[in-house]
């Protein structure tokens, strides 16, 4: 296979707080082919918007990256080693703030966020702030950024899109915002999208027409997306290659087939078998137990083992990274000890069930006493 | 055109709320103790001194004729004849109004001229000296009262240092000939800046200071929304941010603050013209009230109820150009 076009390398991302040192992200890697529609998924809180948001440097304070490398085309997005004294810094590699503006930024790689009721600015027109993207990163005069403005609005199926041009963001409504977000994206040409719940705010009905659409579109455009959703139906519908996140860590990693037949990981089991399907009546959904603990305060061992039915003691005390565990290309990897691929004693182990219960028991009620 | 329609129907608006003032004004006039015929003729007056006196100023009718009549002659900007002064109220008011005016005109002009960029710097420069400094400054600002900062000038600048003056105010529209100490326009400028300096810093840090925290609150609030974070992913410089994909949503707040700040204006210009001796509205409402002066007191009061409408007015529509949400229910 060729060199992909995104590679993100140890990624860690970690947020500076009163309260402590938040781990958002902590050492994922992962890989976006041209003209792959790769996805991230996980519950909300796994990590998955600081982990897209790192790959453009868009972390904001208290956040920082603390470590890893992004490569983007060949090029060095962000490498942070550390020092001799413990602190990160950021190596020569790394490209400067102003050319990250201004060649990396809408150039090659555009984002769509979650909301689209909040992504327009509410004091200016549809029109005019699509015209100024695409002024700025397709390098066109005014007047022919506006007509590509226009375009591009009856390209993803905004109706009269030359009266609606001067239209203000509330006289549109959320899926037609979303539209002319994704049009946006489009129209600056880059090569990757990163798309962070694009969906999530929109009703159902709306969900599938933008799906349909961003699918239609990749086909003809052949941009890379990176999908970042927690819902298991939206990656079956459109994504080759999946990323399961758990607490600002990579547990599972497939091309999309595999990840639904082939399930590796508990975690992934789990999020599949609490997505409710027309074959299954309400009471029979197997909701994951427990809530996701926080990423200032993670388990100690695997980080899922508080939740996990499969969970063996041998898992309080190891946390295994994300190694292949399946035959096929693209690599099947999984972060679970009971495969054979990790040398740990996990058959061996007692089972945690019923201790995990009480354990996580005891964890919940010491969180309180902290307090 | 949905704004000039808002603007219409925002200015139409105003007719009822200043036929509400002048009614609530009047009713709280008459019912207050007392009446200015008893104030001329002090303690056990002649009944019949009494009963000429309240015919020549109308006060033997029953109210609501009286209230009718005032209504009538208002329209015809006829607002009475001050009983003390024994002149029109219009008159009096219009010899009074321009320094009034001028003090508050300038301590806002200050006021937002200041309040501003100062606010923009401080929220870009967010927990950095710059910033710290700002915020110090204007918590000092907003509780300390403004006849306190007047005398603290004063004495600074007038007494200590002997660089300004102290009382009374220059109208920078005056003759040469008129102004002590000035031969020349350019003359009369000066000296009227002499003069003005001090009251507009005294009356102006309170509404400079308010103004700057919500300028730096708001601009920190949008700065982190996504439409800015969007712009930012996009490629925008962060300076055209501030100027243009911020700053203009983040005005919103301030406009209000603005708006509320005439009322606190107009009780301050009170006591700043009475700490500075300047002969404006604010000592011309205090004396009138205390003297009775029925006419006087209803037309100072609606000069300054139609300054503060006027000031709402504005405020609503400069909201309405700022954010194409407000006027939208007026299209068409």
């Amino acid at each position: 296979m060729s060199d992909p076009l995104l590679r993100v390398d140890d990624l860690q991302v970690q947020f500076f707080t009163e309260d402590g040192v938040v781990r958002a992200v902590d050492g994922i890697s992962f890989d976006v082919h041209e003209g792959e529609l790769v996805g991230l998924v996980g519950e909300s809180g796994a990590g998955k918007s600081v982990a897209v948001s790192a790959i453009m440097r868009l972390i904001e304070s208290p956040g920082k990256i603390v470590g890893g490398r992004i490569e983007f085309d060949g090029e060095t997005l962000v490498e942070v080693e550390t020092g001799p004294d413990g602190d990160p810094y950021r190596t020569e590699a790394t490209m400067p703030d102003g050319e990250l503006r201004e060649r990396i930024r809408g150039r090659e790689i555009a984002i769509i966020f979650q909301d689209p009721m909040e992504s327009l600015n509410p004091v200016f027109t549809v029109g005019g702030q699509l015209r100024e993207f695409i002024e700025l990163n397709r390098d066109f005069s005014e007047r022919e950024a506006r007509e590509e403005a226009v375009s591009m609005l009856r390209e993803v199926g905004i109706p009269e899109p030359e009266a609606r041009y001067g239209d203000y963001p509330h006289q549109f409504s959320g899926g037609m915002r979303q539209r002319v977000l994704i049009a946006m994206a489009l129209a600056c040409e880059p090569s990757l999208i990163i798309a962070d719940e694009p969906t999530t705010a929109l009703d159902v009905t709306v969900e599938a027409q933008i799906l349909d659409l961003v699918e239609d579109l990749q086909d003809r455009y052949g941009t890379s997306f990176v999908w970042v959703t927690h819902d298991m139906g939206v990656v079956a519908e459109i994504c080759d290659r999946v990323n399961v996140m758990y607490l600002g860590e990579i547990v599972e990693q497939a091309p999309v087939d595999d990840l639904f037949y082939e399930t590796k990981h508990p975690y992934t089991a789990a999020l599949l078998d609490s997505v409710p399907r027309p074959d299954q009546t309400v009471e029979e959904l197997n909701p994951i137990k427990g809530v996701m603990p926080e990423a200032i305060d993670p388990p100690s061992g695997c980080r899922f083992h508080t939740r996990c039915p499969e969970a063996r003691e041998a898992c309080t005390t190891t946390n295994p990274d994300c190694r292949e565990v399946g035959f096929g290309d693209p690599p099947h990897r999984a972060a679970c000890i009971k495969h054979d691929a990790f040398d740990a004693a996990y058959s061996g182990s007692p089972p945690l069930d019923a201790a995990a219960q009480q354990g996580f028991d005891v964890s919940l009620s010491g969180g309180e006493t902290d307090d | 055109m949905s704004l000039i329609r808002y603007s219409t129907r925002r200015v139409l608006q105003a007719v009822p709320v200043l036929l509400g003032v002048v009614a609530i004004t009047f009713a709280l006039i008459n019912a207050a103790p007392g009446n200015p015929v008893d104030i001329m003729l002090g303690p056990s007056p002649n009944q019949a001194a009494v009963e000429t006196l309240k015919a020549k100023y109308g006060l033997d009718q029953p109210i609501h004729i009286r209230f009718w009549k005032y209504l009538v002659n208002l329209v015809q900007l006829d607002m009475g004849r001050s009983i003390y002064y024994d002149a029109p109220v219009t008159a009096k008011i219009a010899q009074r109004l321009p320094a009034t005016l001028l003090l508050m005109g300038s301590s806002f002009a200050f006021a937002i001229a200041a309040a501003v960029p100062l606010g923009v710097v401080s929220a870009q420069r967010r927990n950095k000296p710059t910033d710290h400094l700002t915020r110090v400054v204007s918590l000092v600002g907003v509780s300390t009262p403004s006849f306190w900062i007047g005398l603290v000038l004063i004495l600074v600048f007038s007494f200590h240092l002997g660089v300004l003056p102290a009382t009374n105010l220059v109208m920078p529209w005056a003759p040469p000939s008129a102004v002590a100490g000035a031969s020349t326009r350019l003359g009369v400028l000066v000296v009227a800046g002499e003069h003005l300096l001090l009251p507009m810093l005294s009356l102006g840090t309170l509404q400079m200071a308010a103004i700057t925290r919500i300028e730096r609150s708001s601009m920190l609030e949008v700065l982190s929304d996504d439409y800015v974070r969007l712009a930012r992913a996009y490629g925008v410089k962060e300076r055209t941010i501030l100027r243009k994909h911020a700053f203009r949503n983040a005005q919103l707040p301030v406009i209000t603050i603005i708006g509320l700040q005439l009322t606190t204006a107009i009780g301050g210009a009170v006591l700043t013209e009475t700490v500075f001796e300047i002969n404006g509205m604010g000592r011309l409402i205090v004396s009138s009230i205390s003297r009775q002066d029925f006419p006087l007191v209803m037309g100072t009061t609606l000069v300054f109820a139609f300054v503060f409408v006027v000031g709402v007015i504005l405020t609503d529509i400069s909201y309405a150009y700022v954010d194409p949400r407000v006027s939208y229910g007026d299209q068409e």
